[in-house]
């Protein structure tokens, strides 16, 4: 599998930001080989703990792997030897990864070990791939420990804010995919502030004030079906999905998923209450389908039970990971709310009684080595700017996003009134 | 009724054993109630305004209709389903009994959400029988989605609550009546009418409100089949920090199953005369009916086993590397943890559940029914719901016991004990009471006579109600993701998680690992119920 990937002459990322849907599409078709790599072959290595290098293992450089692998289990994490070699066991596989420019940004060597018990609370679906990352972690430093909490990203931000209202945390970080989570548990004071040089490597928009910071992102698309429609047919702003003949009765969404929930809530917050209120019933008046999440809302688009719908980036990747010839790619809207960036981030939890391990744990999360991992494994916009997008994932700027404060996606409650009074909920 | 000498200490004896069952009974119903009061607490937070602006909302008005329907229409097909199955197993000559048996009750051991994705994977729009129908010149099938779908659904996952109770009360049920009745010149159907019917009525009505009760919290299957009911919108608001509004609508979800209790009691009231001594086997010759009956057997288990286990089957072996499980490697020791925290839950849920059925079933009093009653709350509380609820109680009231398995197994009780009580009562009810007059006439004690009369004699559905504690607990989700220790996973935690991120693959092998584990645990009941099974 790794191996037919690697002939092919589309691996080649560099120059895939030529044009943007070419781009697009020969960054899908390739990501998308890539991962199914990385999954067989972290799945062919059976054990849980070996899979990150075990997906080295099985690409052609499995010398250089097998040396990771050693290194990363001989050593306690900070052995100055393992400078590059490091990176390849955070590093998915495939040929887009080969192609991978030197990163830049701060180093695990560079940081204190880490020691002690952790207690994390990990909201989200991305569960499986940041386990394995602090899987990872717990390999390098025998001496640290991860006690994780696992369940939906509100549902442990209801549990956390009731936890720390009555005098006792469980929970020393809180680590979500969603930022509307991780900012309706700030909003309640229940979260330490981070400190300057913890967040200094990301940008300021993901970290407004401290209380959270970003640690990969994720990006608001609209995979179609190529079957049903063509990239032109898809309207380049959200507004005009209302109106678009085409799309009449061939339209998908989550509207009790998370991360549609902050999209409505980036349009409320760039358009006005008004106007988002007509968006939604001109949704519905498109008789748009209903879905319990995105993934699914990108497998019905796959099927072809849909011609498009709304759904982060990455879902349409783990369609074709799962399919490789599934008809679907992703188009992007331009400067609104359906491009919106959102994110995975971490905060502290307020009464945590190990602070600095939490803070030396966060800093990990935003080294190159994390990063790294998060963009070649989980398809996530890196964090830093030191390590880039992979292959063909259109930058940040080329997708357009809306300026906007992500400090404000938290404030969901006046969107799920809009949501309510619309009977989309 | 005793002799006259040592009577009135009897009588006293009786009155104090009595006086303290009833406390007894009390405080293990008011254990299970009090986290329910939470919601009250909170409903009352929100304020008269904007709850009354919630309460008399178009969309909450459509909600109670959409769940009411829905509630009605599954209970009608679980009976009309688990009960002709119950007779055919238990008091028929269908070929290959035990082997029905089992596997009719299987159902009840996959997760209703998986069953829901299994039929939309099957019978959905684009899904693997449109597949195999488009080459045939057939453009489109009946949608799955909406309320004919998610009946459809529920039915076949649900109905074996009422296939356990009904055989459990057919089996412990007098079969010389049916004789009787046959020398009087009835046909076999006009002798079900007039003599089985009225005595296994409490078991019918029993897995009826189970299935009723179950059908108003499942959040999953309504979700998945594109129905609006109740429970979606008490999760929507509770994952959108609504968590007042949540309350609210719970504590409006609670009016209803106050409604269902009292229809269901009202149906039950007239069991009075319901009871059965001996255990003689009674079977119908099926004749040339044996064919029909074994079709319809087998096209239930097509429906409720073939269907999921082959989709989960197709998404174990499908090529494609994203079935695989990514970060998750499965560990054997999940089930160990589930089958643990389940057992110790049916052990818990039983020995709860005996003081309160019992004294519901013998004793006609405000009090013995209200007691009864109370246990039913919980069960009707979203998972999700009780889970808060004890999040909420354990952090502040119990901080020592929060996030361990105590404080799990209690909410687990919580939401499982009436399928425990119900079984008991039913079984109680069965109890002729002449042989514990005879007991008590012989000289035994009350409690002696209970446990040398009594508990024999119930003991086929006191295992059965454990049983179910054991199933539902096994496949519980909400209320276990919310409550475990941290670090602590079960089959169904696990399924949720690589279902959640995509790897429906990596589904598959604990959901065929949670069947098998329950697959073993109806033997147990076969077991249990003896050589009543030939």
């Amino acid at each position: 599998m790794t191996r037919r990937a690697g002939d092919d002459p589309t691996a080649n990322g560099s120059d895939d930001h030529g044009d943007s849907g070419l781009g697009r599409r020969r960054f899908l078709r390739t990501s998308a080989v890539v991962a199914g790599g990385a999954l067989v072959a972290g799945c062919s290595s059976g054990d849980s703990g070996a899979n990150a290098s075990g997906a080295n293992g099985s690409n052609a450089s499995s010398n250089a792997s097998s040396g990771a692998n050693g290194t990363v289990s001989n050593t306690s994490g900070n052995a100055s030897a393992n400078g590059s070699v490091g990176i390849k066991s955070f590093r998915g596989s495939g040929p887009l990864v080969e192609s991978r420019p030197p990163l830049k940004g701060p180093r695990i060597d560079d940081l204190p070990d880490l020691s002690g018990t952790l207690s994390v609370y990990l909201g989200g679906g991305e569960g499986g791939l940041y386990t394995q990352f602090l899987d990872l972690l717990q390999k390098m430093y025998p001496k640290f420990d991860v006690k994780l909490r696992t369940a939906s990203s509100s549902q442990l931000a209801n549990t956390l804010i009731t936890e720390v209202e009555s005098g006792s945390p469980k929970a020393d970080v809180f680590w979500a995919v969603d930022l509307g989570a991780l900012g309706v548990v700030a909003n309640n004071d229940a979260t330490v502030k981070l400190p300057k040089k913890v967040v200094k490597p990301v940008p300021k928009s993901f970290h407004p004030n401290n209380k959270w910071v970003g640690v990969a992102g994720r990006a608001r698309s609209v995979p179609y079906n190529t079957n049903e429609l063509s990239a032109n047919q898809i309207p380049n702003k959200v507004q005009k999905f209302t109106d678009t003949k085409q799309l009449q009765g061939s339209m998908g969404w989550a509207p009790t998923y998370g991360a549609f929930q902050s999209f409505i809530t980036a349009m409320r917050l760039l358009r006005g209450k008004e106007q988002t209120k007509q968006w939604l019933k001109g949704m519905q008046g498109q008789n748009v389908s209903e879905y319990p999440d995105e993934f699914l809302v990108s497998n019905a688009v796959a099927d072809g039970e849909l011609a498009a719908g709304f759904a982060n980036h990455y879902y349409s990747l783990r369609v074709r990971a799962a399919r490789p010839n599934a008809p679907i790619e992703l188009a992007f809207t331009k400067g609104d709310a359906g491009a919106l960036i959102n994110a995975a981030g971490v905060e502290v939890i307020k009464g945590t009684k190990r602070r600095q391990l939490a803070m030396d744990f966060i800093k990990h999360l935003l080294t190159a080595e994390a990063q790294e991992f998060f963009a070649t494994r989980t398809f996530a916009y890196p964090m830093i700017p030191g390590v880039p997008p992979v292959g063909g994932l259109p930058t940040i700027d080329e997708l357009n996003p809306p300026e906007l404060d992500l400090a404000k996606l938290s404030n969901l409650e006046p969107t799920l009134k809009l949501m309510r009074e619309t009977g989309v909920l | 009724m005793s002799t006259l000498g040592d009577g009135r200490i009897d009588i006293d004896r009786g009155t104090v054993l009595r006086g303290g069952l009833l406390a007894l009974a009390g405080a293990i119903a008011l254990a299970v109630v009090a986290p329910i009061a939470w919601l009250v607490v909170r409903a009352f937070d929100m304020g008269i305004e904007s709850a009354l602006a919630l309460l008399s909302s178009p969309s909450t008005v459509q909600i109670t209709v959409n769940s009411a329907l829905l509630v009605t229409a599954v209970t009608a097909g679980s009976v009309l389903l688990g009960v002709p199955l119950a007779v055919l197993t238990a008091r028929t000559d269908l070929p290959f009994r035990r082997f029905w048996t089992v596997v009719l009750a299987l159902p009840l051991v996959v997760p209703s959400y998986i069953g829901a994705f299994a039929f939309v994977s099957a019978f959905g729009p684009r899904g693997t029988l449109a597949d195999l129908l488009a080459p045939l010149g057939v453009e489109s099938i009946p949608t799955i989605y909406g309320l004919q779908g998610t009946v459809l659904v529920l039915t076949l996952f649900v109905y074996p609550y009422v296939f356990l109770t009904t055989r459990a009360a057919l089996l412990s049920f007098d079969a010389s009546q049916i004789e009787a009745a046959r020398t009087l010149n009835h046909s076999y159907l006009g002798a079900f009418r007039r003599v089985v019917l009225p005595q296994i009525a409490p078991g019918i009505a029993a897995g009826a409100l189970l299935v009723g009760l179950y059908t108003l919290s499942d959040f999953g299957t309504p979700s998945i089949m594109h129905y609006d009911v109740f429970t979606r919108m008490i999760f929507v608001e509770y994952n959108a920090f609504g968590r007042g509004r949540a309350a609210l609508l719970s504590v409006l979800l609670l009016g209803l199953t106050v409604a269902i209790l009292g229809i269901e009691s009202r149906l039950s009231a007239d069991d009075g005369n319901a009871y059965a001594g001996g255990r003689r086997g009674y079977t119908i010759s099926l004749g040339a009916w044996k064919w029909p009956a074994l079709a319809f057997c087998t096209l239930v288990v097509a429906l409720c086993l073939v269907v999921p286990l082959g989709v989960l089957a197709m998404w174990l072996f499908r090529g494609g590397p994203g079935y695989s499980a990514g970060g998750f490697a499965f560990e054997w020791s999940y089930g160990l943890n589930s089958v643990v925290v389940a057992a110790l839950a049916a052990l818990v849920a039983t020995v709860a559940a005996l003081p309160v059925g019992y004294l519901s079933a013998r004793t006609d009093g405000p009090l013995t029914d209200l007691f009864d009653r109370m246990t039913y709350l919980g069960y009707a509380a979203p998972g999700v719901v009780v889970g808060f609820a004890l999040v909420y109680f354990g952090v502040r009231y119990l901080p020592g016991l929060y996030q361990t398995l105590p404080l799990l197994i209690f909410g687990y009780v919580v939401r499982f004990i009436p399928q425990a009580v119900g079984t008991t009562q039913s079984s109680v009810l069965q109890v002729d009471r002449s042989l514990l007059e005879a007991a008590r006439t012989l000289g035994h004690s009350p409690l002696a006579s209970f446990r040398r009369v009594t508990l024999p004699l119930i003991a086929p559905g006191v295992v059965a109600g454990a049983a179910l504690v054991f199933l539902t607990t096994m496949k519980e989700l909400p209320a276990t993701l919310l409550l475990h220790p941290s670090g602590f996973k079960t089959l169904v935690t696990y399924i949720w998680q690589v279902q959640d991120a995509g790897y429906y693959g990596a589904a598959a092998v604990p959901a065929l690992v949670l069947v098998a584990v329950s697959g073993l645990s109806m033997l147990v009941i076969l077991t249990q119920e003896g050589d009543d099974v030939r």
